[in-house]
């Protein structure tokens, strides 16, 4: 986002939004993405269809298996304040399914994951650590190696 | 969006980042990521462009494999193409002949300063919107055919976080514009946290009835058209005012995400 093309005040608000000061900096390496398995985690407060929604400022994450339908996919994040007809009109905009498939049916990645997560992106990121264990450790079960993390 | 990184990469998974706010991901330090100058919603870009989606996944996933951190932020160079401006696209039928006034004016010839509020109205609340109510039921019900033909386009819908069906929503909405305190339609939901949900399928109704096949508006137009020339928008913000002038806080915790920062009017 080109923050100058916002009101100041808005603009100052997101720039100035409290973070978490990390005293560590992880980095993690690995093979050639031909053969990584690619992992969506999205702050989009996605859900399934028929799923429990987010309602508020929720710290858990919800599953989204690769064989969710778009028409199966919303978008419940409680912040108003961003697009959302881009993801109405293709849920690739936010939640890129179509197009990781494509490349790895191409090679240029090794596979897709079989299961995605989403958390709710307005909720404080301390609080998301618990949920985010969580989900690495069945990121591992799944034998991922890359996440592609998406926010709105 | 960054921290998850962060706390994911601190479990032995790499990971890379698209970021909309460079400040944020600057202050977090994440281990990758990749700021696009999109709007915020469209991470990965413009609707129905694959090739440019793909451009912003590739450039993400290079990192990956590129080395340079930990803490390596990127810029993405290209802009969104689908800001611009479609001039082939038009709006959905608007039923209704009159059009609904202007931010500021009051609704439907009532003048704002003259709308009773929760506390001085008394009595069921507000009952200042039968007028309203009933327009609003109507546009949607013309918006209907739109938005069948675009979810037919399109082969999905992302109405339904209520779990009601538009019709229902309009209804429970029109019944809160006519003053009514109505009970919740949703077994675990209270009755603001229910009209919230029931609100934002309203807007996904409406603004999925406005993508047109063969069109491509930007979301200026879209929202322009929703906030600015129909009667569902002038119904929501002047719901969203009325409650926050009253003294429910939970009604004004709900009311306060009806219509978004930019398109409440001056003095709100």
């Amino acid at each position: 986002m080109r923050l100058e093309k916002l009101p100041a005040e808005m603009a100052k608000r997101l720039s100035d939004l409290e973070c978490p000061d990390f005293k560590t900096t992880p980095w993690v390496e690995g093979p050639p993405l031909k053969d990584r398995r690619v992992a969506i985690v999205s702050s989009a407060g996605l859900v399934v269809r028929g799923d429990k929604v987010f309602r508020g400022r929720d710290a858990d994450y919800r599953a989204i298996p690769s064989t969710t339908s778009a028409n199966d996919l919303l978008c419940s994040h409680i912040s108003i304040n961003f697009d959302r007809n881009g993801f109405q009109e293709d849920w690739n905009v936010v939640f890129p399914l179509d197009r990781l498939n494509e490349l790895a049916a191409e090679g240029t990645i090794g596979s897709v994951a079989a299961t995605h997560y989403s958390f709710m992106g307005a909720t404080d990121p301390v609080q998301m650590v618990d949920g985010a264990r969580e989900v690495a450790a069945k990121l591992k079960a799944d034998h991922v190696d890359a996440v592609l993390l998406t926010s709105v | 969006m960054s921290a998850l990184g962060h706390y994911l990469e601190e479990e032995g998974i790499a990971s890379v980042a698209i970021a909309l706010i460079r400040p944020q991901a600057e202050h977090t330090r994440p281990p990758r990521a990749l700021w696009v100058p999109f709007e915020l919603g469209r991470p990965i870009g413009p609707p129905s462009d694959p090739v440019f989606q793909r451009q912003v996944i590739l450039s993400a996933l290079g990192m990956l494999v590129e080395g340079g951190g930990p803490v390596r932020i990127v810029d993405f160079p290209d802009d969104d193409p689908r800001e611009a401006f479609d001039p082939n696209w038009q709006a959905p039928l608007n039923p209704h002949p009159n059009p609904p006034p202007q931010a500021g004016e009051g609704e439907f010839g009532v003048p704002a300063a003259a709308t009773p509020s929760p506390a001085s109205g008394g009595g069921s609340g507000w009952g200042f919107g039968s007028e309203l109510a009933e327009a609003v039921e109507a546009e949607l019900g013309a918006m209907a055919p739109a938005y069948a033909a675009s979810c037919v386009a399109r082969e999905r819908s992302t109405v339904g976080l209520s779990g009601l069906p538009p019709a229902e929503c309009g209804a429970y909405v029109a019944a809160w514009l006519r003053g009514e305190r109505p009970a919740s339609p949703v077994v675990d939901m209270s009755p603001g946290l229910a009209l919230r949900f029931a609100i934002d399928d309203l807007k996904a109704f409406a603004l999925e009835a406005a993508l047109i096949p063969g069109t491509q508006p930007s979301s200026k137009q879209l929202g322009d058209w929703l906030w600015n020339e129909t009667v569902l928008g002038a119904g929501l913000k002047l719901l969203r005012r009325t409650i926050l002038a009253g003294d429910d806080d939970r009604l004004k915790a709900a009311a306060a995400f009806f219509v978004p920062a930019l398109r409440v009017p001056p003095g709100g």
